[in-house]
């Protein structure tokens, strides 16, 4: 509660919103505080079935971005994305073949496969349009940015969790109820 | 261990009002996000002056709006790019006729998917005859916007470990502590601070050792997935780091005490 401000949470709070006041951690995020009530609140039946999608984790100080993206990892068995005007970013966790279905209308071209965390040793995917194959991936090295869609289904294995991110269109938002 | 190390020596200088030390110049990169604020001073005491592409339109665009009591144009002529580089595939048409009339040396170079345009830039400074006479590189407009051109900046730190560059936006400024050196990092506390960070991109890192930060670490694994070095603070104004891993520092920037105000640490 260091930011909001004070009319703010008295605004809601008359509204019956529930405000939680948890003091400062230096090793978890607001996100990641919201993330561990989400998962504490819903069944474990609802957990499975849903996704968190957080705006506003992006930009600014650059430690809180790092500090964001690393919920991602630390929680890499609840699905959550990442949301700004410009992107979006999730885990890919490296247990799992992955299926992305592009919604053209709404998302890329741009696209790119992230090793923050630590190196891939093989990564293999389809449908972009500088497909990977077994290639090895890493800081200091190639990573897969200023790629692009070019199918409407993406697949992704690798040996690595790593972070997959698309651009999000300016135009064809639901605003102009356009459907792919 | 430490003894045998070489120390690196970093210190935010450049955001000063008066340089400093004037022997130590640097190469300005400006990418294509907004113009952080002090943008003005850092072109001033630049030795080279890039724009990457897109970061063209910013300079033509932007600049005169830090000087609003002035005329457009001839803000737009004192603030005139050395070189402009890239794929050009986000520069305004007029916009480059406007930098190639005033003489400003242009570069067109075809997309190539493993180069961003911060390192077709950073080729450039470092094969020019200048790159004996810059310190470093300093880059504006690197973070923020997609995350794939973020990504892909923060790799150009890596993939150019020898080379000092520094990436700044308005909130923040980040920078590579190579896993070769002990660091000394010099804290101008009416700049920067007091929030910082460590973060192991790419790799984990088994033992980190700092001092003078408010959670100082000792030994300290860090690792995406588990611990990593965020909202932490500055305590002294001299911090040392020493790792077995590539790390990405990071440190807040003041939006008051910039160099506008002539404050001097």
């Amino acid at each position: 509660m260091d930011s909001i401000r004070p009319d703010v949470l008295d605004f809601y709070l008359t509204l019956g919103t529930k405000v939680i006041d948890e003091s400062h951690d230096q090793d978890t995020t607001d996100l990641d505080k919201c993330i561990v009530y989400i998962r504490d609140s819903a069944s474990n039946q609802e957990t499975s079935r849903f996704q968190i999608l957080a705006t506003g984790a992006l930009g600014g100080r650059f430690d809180h971005e790092a500090g964001n993206l690393n919920v991602l990892y630390r929680y890499p068995d609840t699905r959550i994305v990442l949301l700004s005007d410009d992107c979006l970013i999730q885990l890919l966790p490296k247990t799992h073949l992955h299926e992305i279905h592009i919604h053209s209308s709404l998302e890329g071209p741009h696209c790119g496969l992230i090793p923050i965390g630590t190196p891939s040793a093989k990564t293999t995917t389809s449908g972009l349009k500088w497909d990977l194959s077994n290639t090895e991936m890493r800081f200091g090295g190639l990573i897969s940015t200023s790629n692009l869609v070019n199918e409407e289904k993406i697949t992704v294995e690798s040996d690595s969790d790593l972070l997959w991110t698309i651009s999000i269109k300016k135009t064809g938002l639901p605003v102009e109820n356009n459907t792919p | 261990m430490s003894s045998a190390m070489d120390v690196m020596t970093h210190s935010s200088s450049f955001l000063l009002p008066t340089e400093e030390t004037p022997g130590k110049r640097y190469a300005l990169v400006v990418l294509n996000q907004n113009l952080p604020r002090f943008t003005p001073l850092l072109w001033e005491h630049a030795k080279l002056r890039l724009c990457a592409d897109g970061g063209a339109n910013r300079i033509y665009d932007e600049l005169p709006l830090f000087f609003p009591h002035e005329d457009a144009s001839s803000i737009r002529h004192r603030y005139k790019p050395d070189v402009i580089k890239g794929d050009m595939d986000s520069i305004r048409p007029d916009v480059l006729d406007f930098y190639l009339t005033l003489g400003t040396k242009v570069i067109d170079e075809s997309h190539d998917q493993d180069t961003t345009d911060l390192d077709k830039c950073i080729v450039y400074i470092r094969d020019s005859a200048s790159n004996q006479e810059t310190s470093r590189i300093l880059a504006t407009g690197a973070l923020g916007g997609r995350f794939d051109h973020e990504a892909g900046n923060l790799n150009v730190l890596y993939r150019y470990p020898d080379t000092r560059i520094v990436l700044l936006s308005d909130d923040c400024l980040i920078q590579l502590l190579p896993k070769t050196h002990l660091h000394e990092i010099h804290i101008h506390s009416s700049l920067e601070g007091p929030h910082c960070g460590l973060i192991p991109i790419g790799t984990p890192s088994a033992k980190t050792t700092t001092s003078g930060l408010k959670w100082d670490l000792s030994n300290t694994e860090m690792r995406f997935g588990g611990l990593i070095s965020t909202s932490n603070l500055v305590n002294e104004e001299k911090i040392t780091v020493e790792s077995d891993s590539d790390l990405l520092w990071t440190i807040s920037i003041k939006k008051t005490g910039l160099p506008v105000e002539n404050n001097t640490p």
